[in-house]
């Protein structure tokens, strides 16, 4: 079976891997330890392994390891950490946009995503920012107001 | 499965002569197809770095849109907007952002499923796919391009550049609607695209594509027949509506019943044929 080597950066830091043609940016991502990429359906209807890819948010479950080699690499704790929130992220602290928590790393990075885009969406477009994001504790409104908050916090 | 990735669509199509090669770019189908065991490729060829495949450009009254062109491309793209609104807001409705950054124009029509978003649009503005192989290129009409379900006319080893479609100018008219079971995220239960190109308030042209009630996606001839060259006001929009739904032949499947998506087309055709023309939406029937 053949292998491949591939580079690239997550969150800012150099990672290697040796893969298997058919082995998906997700599965390799958590095996090089980035736990904070979630595993749901591994089909691209949840959204939980959101990670940016060269700035763009897609679903890390749809992607090759081996066609992100060179690319650059975001995952929720490259957005912010423990010590150094960012106000996105603590804007779902605040207004109690966590439940079970699963699908709040790929929320976050859609949401990051759409404020790099669009830093003054409407409830509409904040909505079907995160149609990708599923969340079967059903927690949509508090995310929905604590992007909405990030944002003006955001725009200063 | 072995990988390689093209960096020439040379390279692509020569690693592509391999018995079992499969083409991938964004993977949003093929990836979790392959995950899932539904397809098993012996080699991927990932052509997601040929950026001379994606493309918006208008040439000869006709827009070309690369095959590597992504759904998001066409959202923000103010050609697509201007000269292809159906294609626009079939875009709109395609799936989410995650999805819709990844997915291509090439995959969702090779995909061939009934229920591909961007087909009707595409078929209704007499689509073309380009295509090239090691023989050569090749155009042909999309609609002739899928041929039963899931089955295209492509051939092992060659690769869909590009799709064409007629432009649409200020005065011609156009509407495209998707039915579904949320707002977001889901497979079409029916979808209607329609394009007429107007001369002097006659139809002179007029493209009706259908989605979902099918084993493939098509245009509905029968439907056209009742517009083209004709000044459409009620009654032609109420024949080329029955005649969708004559044509039509759906399947009953998780999403809907096969009489529910054939009554679909005729109230789909009938509204977005009013809603073009300007005619008041009509009374309910009972």
């Amino acid at each position: 079976m053949s292998r491949y080597e591939v580079t690239f950066r997550v969150n800012g830091e150099e990672r290697r891997a040796s893969v298997r043609g058919e082995a998906t940016l997700l599965r390799t991502l958590r095996e090089l330890g980035h736990l904070d990429v979630k595993t749901s359906c591994e089909a691209g209807d949840c959204g939980a392994c959101a990670v940016l890819l060269d700035g763009e948010a897609v679903n890390a479950c749809l992607v090759l390891a081996a066609q992100a080699d060179g690319c650059e690499i975001v995952t929720v704790r490259g957005i912010g950490t423990e010590g150094n929130l960012h106000p996105i992220q603590r804007q779902i602290v605040e207004k109690g946009g966590v439940q079970c928590g699963f699908c709040t790393p790929g929320i976050v990075v859609a949401a990051k995503a759409l404020l790099d885009r669009n830093p003054a969406p409407s409830p509409e477009e904040i909505r079907r920012g995160l149609a990708g994001n599923l969340c079967r504790c059903t927690g949509y409104q508090k995310l929905f107001e604590a992007i909405a908050a990030a944002a003006q916090e955001m725009r200063g | 499965m072995d990988y390689v990735r093209a960096a020439s669509l040379e390279e692509a199509l020569a690693a592509a002569l391999r018995p079992g090669a499969a083409f991938v770019a964004g993977g949003t189908n093929l990836v979790p197809d392959i995950l899932f065991g539904r397809k098993k490729p012996v080699l991927a060829v990932d052509i997601s770095r040929l950026r001379e495949l994606r493309f918006i450009e208008e040439r000869g009254g006709r827009l070309r849109i690369g095959a590597l062109a992504t759904v998001t491309d066409l959202l923000e793209s103010d050609r697509v907007r201007e000269a292809a609104p159906p294609l626009h807001e079939s875009a709109v409705e395609f799936a989410g952002p995650l999805v819709r950054n990844r997915a291509t124009v090439g995959g969702n029509l090779l995909d061939a499923s009934p229920a591909a978003d961007l087909a009707p649009p595409l078929l209704a503005q007499d689509g073309e796919a380009e295509l090239l192989s090691a023989e050569g290129p090749r155009t042909l009409p999309l609609a002739s391009f899928f041929l039963g379900y899931r089955k295209t006319t492509i051939r092992p080893g060659e690769l869909l550049t590009a799709v064409s479609l007629r432009s649409l100018g200020p005065n011609d008219r156009s509407a495209y609607q998707k039915l579904q079971l949320r707002r977001a995220m889901a497979i079409s239960v029916v979808s209607v695209a329609a394009a007429l190109w107007m001369e002097g308030g006659r139809c002179a042209e007029a493209g009706i594509g259908m989605g979902a009630v099918a084993p493939v996606p098509y245009r509905s001839g029968a439907a056209e027949a009742e517009l083209r060259g004709r000044v459409v006001g009620e009654a032609e929009a109420e024949a080329a509506a029955a005649a969708a739904r004559r044509e039509a032949r759906a399947i009953d499947d998780v999403r809907a019943s096969a009489r529910y998506r054939e009554r679909m087309c005729e109230v789909l055709v009938r509204r977005l044929l009013r809603r073009t023309l300007g005619l008041p939406s009509p009374a309910r029937a009972h």
